[in-house]
């Protein structure tokens, strides 16, 4: 799909099973997205971020040896990190209410829980690009910003209760 | 208002400073790629070209979880059920990936306590996922049944647990 929005992006697919992979690099490859990697696990996927630049990265949580929540907070806290901005879509069956905040925690930008469809998939991809979240770094935590609700009416820094308990700085 | 004790600094990085993944420019088009019915038909398209490979793998995985229960390898248990949820959802067997997701919630919340499963409702979810993937349920919906009963009995036995892990 030349001069397509998507056509120049790449894509890195961090999952171990193959049967999602390929369903996920299909799906990817209907929004246009031509250039797509695949690793099977963190370990892999850190090399390819590394060597090729992907531009997205969609993970799955459970892996071995290095899942998707180890992969994500090397992503983003890394020393040798080649990009720690880059958008994290975190694709998985587990619902289990400690496993999502552990994702989250770890600085993933999306969660898309399973069953995959286009329209789920698709959101995901446009809040990244239609809604990006800024960057919070504090002692525990580097990432997009887990504190999703948005108020028009208000553009200050102080939006949670233990902010006025923190030193918040804008870079 | 007066600020309490400081704790700790945080940083924001604002969205404009860094590196987005698109350029201003594209983001309109990408917008409407996205929303396009025509691009959301042509991936539906290929979930649906993708069913029957998955239906075939959660077949696969089937066979091997019920070894792993023979065994009472209930890590193994785990993972194998965790991959049916999340295969079975998107091939379109809603009962099976329900039941697994079932037997994935009650084996992860004993895990966490180090506690062993009750064998007889490992058995249970393994014997309904092996016959809800096995008959083409999609139609008649039987499987919802079991999987509503199943989630009912794993609320019981986790609520029981609780209740005696805590007294």
């Amino acid at each position: 799909m030349s001069g397509g929005a998507f056509d120049y992006l790449k894509a890195l697919i961090v999952e171990d099973n193959q049967h999602m992979r390929a369903l996920l690099r299909a799906l990817m490859n209907a929004l246009g997205i031509a250039t797509i990697y695949e690793a099977t696990n963190g370990d892999d996927a850190f090399v390819i971020l590394r060597d090729r630049k992907p531009d997205v990265i969609l993970t799955d949580l459970s892996m071995k040896p290095i899942n998707g929540i180890e992969f994500t907070l090397q992503v983003r806290n890394a020393a040798t990190s080649p990009n720690p901005y880059i958008p994290i879509i975190m694709i998985t069956g587990h619902t289990e209410r400690h496993r999502v905040e552990a994702a989250r925690d770890a600085g993933v930008t999306e969660f898309l829980a399973k069953p995959i469809t286009a329209q789920n998939l698709f959101a995901r991809i446009g809040e990244i690009v239609d809604h990006p979240r800024p960057f919070v770094k504090c002692t525990d935590y580097f990432g997009p910003d887990r504190r999703r609700h948005r108020s028009d009416d208000y553009a200050g820094p102080f939006r949670r209760r233990d902010d006025f308990e923190n030193d918040v700085a804008i870079a | 208002m007066k600020r309490r004790q400081k704790k700790q600094v945080e940083t924001i990085i604002a969205v404009a400073d860094y590196p987005q993944l698109l350029p201003a420019p594209r983001r309109a088009q990408a917008m409407r790629t996205l929303r396009s019915s025509e691009t959301v038909a042509k991936a539906n398209r290929v979930i649906s070209l993708k069913k029957a490979e998955l239906r075939g793998a959660v077949m696969e995985h089937v066979d091997l979880i019920d070894a792993a229960a023979r065994a009472k390898d209930w890590s193994l248990v785990f993972d194998l059920a965790h991959e049916i949820r999340g295969m079975a959802a998107t091939a379109g067997l809603t009962a099976t990936g329900r039941i697994a997701n079932g037997l994935c919630r009650y084996l992860d919340a004993l895990a966490l306590f180090g506690a062993e499963p009750d064998r007889s409702v490992a058995t249970l979810h393994l014997d309904a996922i092996v016959r809800s993937a096995r008959t083409e349920d999609d139609a008649v919906r039987h499987g919802a049944i079991v999987a509503d009963q199943l989630q009912s009995l794993v609320d019981r036995k986790l609520g029981e647990f609780k209740e005696t892990a805590t007294s």
